[in-house]
């Protein structure tokens, strides 16, 4: 028996060290204000990132930070390419976040085609949305001649001059003709233009719009090239002007009038000319003359003009590819085309053997520093969509914390209180077990590295409210076998012994109940099942065990404080 | 002597059974309903769950919530809901909205230019912003429900093994009970069905079953030990008496750690704390008053073992 005792007081104490060497970090970072965090980190950063690598971690919900789910769109990809898709793109993310510099990211797939990204401490949220969500598909194209684009463009008037006549044929009663043309279209595919026409525009997929905006569809005579100004080697069209370009050429009878080998791309960036805003439109070569797999590095800098560009370097392959292009296209421009869109389209001046630099137009250097980072990083195998963002501020963090630590303290205090009051001596002993069991909960939850989250703090006072049920059981039943009339010792004795049964029961019931909530859990709630769950688990060793210990530290009882 | 709050009590719960089984049965039947609208997306679910956007934010000088709820209302956003918040930092609200669309991209970034465009003399500084698309909705409540049933299934193995048929039965039901009436409770206090809520009435499954184990095994002590002594129903009604003390002051003690919650643990947690507040003292409701006479009932009507 005795040395029984001896071993669980053994235990107790190095399980004491333990969690005090396990909270030490935590319990520095907790004391220090800003300006002693900060002085800390100039002084030594390795030893600092130890520091807050041992310290258990908060939660987004607690610090502040950017939650985004993507959604990763394999639609345009074949069996082979779906395959691994989702796990390329999360190494790519996972390559722009490392070298935009966040602490501590998480990146991680999430069922099939989800990839959950969390930035702690990310406030320029939009600019981070960008960095991890654009594919980031670089290429390099040339512009098709200005004579071959003239000549698209009539071929595109006179197929909105056709369907113009059509609308307002369609305005008149049904004719009989009509029936008959749907018909004809689906063994005659290729008959004449005009009865194509007529079935195309009732059955594409531009009904909806047509019956939105009929009325004021600028169609008529050479209405596509007329809201188009030329201006060097594209056009320019104005913000309104460009919803019906965008419109029209969604329209099957204008794309077939573009050949399969000119691709029509639209700028980067809206600006402003003459107090209006405009867009730019490209027809460039749809051949990739050279694309951003053949960098081997980009860095932001700034050109003569004082303008962010990125310079890039570029393989002994692409170098090969680059100089032969840019050789043989001396005085033309080049478009540089990000995404389907054309950030600019220099001209260029000499032969470029390796190193080439990108102009971006009117952009800002972050957005320079942010593609140099996509470039670097690669681009994505497959476009991404967010389906779920949360950012939450810091300051909303610094609230929920004072808010949680306030109500866990109050909460803390009142169950010590009660117990206390309630069993008087035996409850001092229940008291220290349960605080024993939050330290013990804290130790654990920072040699795991788990997080800590709002509602974990509320998992960590349920468990506080939950702990001391083991030895209210214990107790109550003390206090019926003392009225029983059996002695200190053997009522002592069989408290623990009867009560073992029905705690263990209440254990087992919520650890069941914390696994169900760890599976089906997001990041709050799954740091509220940890906390619950291994509160528990603790909960048995401290409230049944160590006081157990306690009372056996006196053989024979005189009297008993319950 | 020791303080007791309740001393040696003799108290026929099992003679009130008829009475309570009525108030049960329109608790439970207010809970199924709720479920039922649950389900079929009629309550308030949470935009976890349904998809929407919330944002939160505080001004820089007091707001009146009408002209705030005027400004979003012409806006477009006609569903929004607006709710002050008490934080330390003065003039916060919360505003929510179910207009979703596929990517979400974009509707808290407009509401916050609304509300700079309504209020530019009193600037909106925004605190959070949470999108979801309706396709991470419906994953979502995928798993609610797996980690219901995950949870139930888990529970009944543990009741088969632990107890024999019929009090694995009536704790069940009792369990149900329970976790009815919190639905009931979310529901008529038009609580937002959100992640939170759903973990808090999992948690009180947990904590109702507890309850019900210590109850029942009480009472299977007691009815093996006093055999020839004490008739049936006087049997369970003094392990009832007996374990009274220990259920009232565990329940106290929770219920003092959750209220801390509701009082000084902020809006995230308020609504989950005040579901487990209630709930716990729900689930020490149903393990005297349903699951107890559910298994006297049963026993009275056939009896098998401890006549």
């Amino acid at each position: 028996m005795q040395r029984k005792l001896t071993w669980i007081w053994g235990l107790i104490a190095v399980l004491l060290l333990l969690s005090g060497y396990a909270l030490w970090p935590t319990i520095r970072l907790a004391t220090m204000d800003e300006a002693a965090k900060q002085a800390a980190e100039q002084r030594d950063p390795a030893e600092w990132l130890r520091l807050r690598n041992r310290a258990i971690k908060l939660g987004l919900d607690l610090r502040g930070g950017m939650r985004v789910v993507m959604e990763v769109d394999k639609s345009q990809l074949n069996a082979a390419e779906a395959q691994d898709a989702v796990d390329r793109a999360k190494e790519i993310i996972r390559n722009r976040v490392d070298q935009f510099g966040v602490s501590e990211p998480l990146i991680q797939v999430q069922g099939e085609d989800r990839i959950v990204v969390e930035l702690p401490g990310i406030t320029d949220v939009n600019r981070a949305q960008e960095l991890i969500g654009k594919t980031a598909q670089l290429e390099f194209k040339l512009l098709e001649p200005r004579e071959n684009v003239t000549q698209i463009l009539e071929r595109i008037d006179v197929a909105l001059e056709a369907k113009d006549s059509t609308a307002q044929a369609g305005k008149q009663p049904e004719k009989p003709e009509d029936i008959f043309d749907i018909f004809a279209d689906s063994t005659r595919q290729a008959d004449s233009s005009r009865t194509e026409s007529t079935t195309q525009s009732e059955t594409a997929g531009d009904t909806a719009a047509k019956a939105e905006e009929q009325e004021t569809e600028p169609l008529g005579d050479r209405a596509f090239s007329t809201l188009l100004e030329p201006v060097g080697e594209w056009y320019r069209v104005t913000k309104e002007d460009a919803t019906w370009i965008r419109r029209w050429l969604q329209d099957p009878q204008v794309l077939k009038q573009i050949p399969q080998d000119v691709q029509v791309a639209w700028g980067s960036k809206t600006e402003y000319a003459g107090g209006l805003e405009v867009e730019y439109l490209y027809f460039l070569k749809a051949n990739v003359e050279m694309s951003g797999k053949y960098l081997t590095d980009a860095r932001p800098s700034f050109d003569q003009f004082r303008k962010p560009i990125v310079d890039f370097t570029l393989t002994r392959a692409g170098g090969r590819i680059f100089a032969r292009l840019t050789g043989a296209n001396i005085g033309k421009p080049l478009a540089i085309v990000l995404d389907d869109r054309v950030l600019s389209a220099p001209t260029i001046q000499s032969r470029i053997p390796d190193r080439g630099q990108i102009t971006m137009g009117n952009a800002d250097y972050e957005e320079a520093a942010d593609l140099a980072i996509m470039l670097r990083a690669g681009s994505l195998p497959a476009p991404v969509n967010i389906v779920e963002s949360n950012v939450i501020g810091p300051s909303l963090g610094a609230d929920s914390i004072n808010k949680g630590i306030t109500a866990s303290i109050i909460g803390l205090l009142v169950v010590l209180i009660f117990i206390l009051v309630y069993y008087r001596l035996s409850g001092a002993i229940a008291d220290i077990a349960i605080m024993l069991n939050v330290v013990f909960l804290m130790a654990v939850m920072a040699v795991l590295d788990a997080t800590l989250t709002m509602p974990g703090i509320a998992g960590i006072i349920l468990t506080v409210g939950m702990a001391d049920d083991a030895n209210v059981l214990i107790f109550e039943r003390i206090r019926e076998e003392l009225r029983k009339g059996k002695t200190i010792r053997a009522a002592i004795d069989v408290g623990y012994a009867r009560a073992l049964v029905a705690i263990i029961d209440s254990h087992v019931t919520t650890l069941i109940t914390a696994l169900a909530l760890f599976l089906f859990g997001t990041g709050p709630v799954k740091g509220f099942a940890v906390t619950l769950a291994w509160g528990v688990v603790i909960n048995l060793f401290t409230a049944y065990v160590i006081t157990k210990a306690v009372f056996d530290l006196r053989k024979g009882y005189k009297s008993l404080s319950i | 002597m020791s303080i007791s709050i309740i001393g040696k009590t003799n108290i026929d719960f099992i003679g009130m059974r008829k009475t309570t089984f009525i108030i049960s049965a329109i608790v439970a039947i207010a809970g199924i309903y709720s479920l039922v609208l649950m389900f079929t997306g009629k309550a308030n679910l949470g935009i976890e769950f349904g998809g929407g956007t919330m944002i939160q934010g505080n001004f820089d000088r007091p707001m009146e919530i009408g002209a705030l709820r005027d400004a979003i209302t012409d806006a477009g956003f006609t569903d929004a809901t607006i709710q002050e918040l008490t934080r330390a930092i003065p003039n916060s609200f919360v505003i929510r909205t179910k207009l979703i669309s596929e990517t979400t991209a974009g509707k808290g970034a407009d509401i916050e230019a609304v509300l700079r465009a309504a209020f530019p003399d009193n600037p909106f500084h925004l605190d959070s912003i949470h999108e979801v698309g309706p396709a991470v909705g419906q994953t979502l409540q995928k798993q609610a429900r797996l980690a219901a049933l995950i949870s139930l299934i888990g529970i009944l193995i543990y009741v088969a093994v632990r107890f024999d048929f019929r009090f694995g039965v009536a704790a069940t039901i009792a369990m149900l009970h329970d976790v009815f009436a919190a639905l009931a409770i979310v529901y008529f206090f038009n609580w937002e069905v959100s992640v939170l809520v759903i973990s808090a009435v999992l948690t009180l499954a947990g904590y109702s079953l507890t309850d019900k184990v210590v109850v029942f095994d009480r009472i299977r002590e007691n009815l093996k030990m006093m055999r020839r002594k004490v008739d049936f129903v006087p049997g369970v009604n003094l392990s009832i008496n007996e374990v009274l003390s220990r259920t009232i002051i565990t329940s106290l003690t929770t219920f003092l750690a959750t209220l801390a919650i509701v009082i000084a643990g902020g809006e995230v947690l308020r609504e989950f704390a005040a579901l487990l507040t209630i709930g716990i003292a729900i689930g020490t409701y149903s393990s005297v008053f349903v699951a107890s006479p559910i298994y006297v009932e049963w026993e009275n009507r056939k009896p098998k073992r401890f006549k």
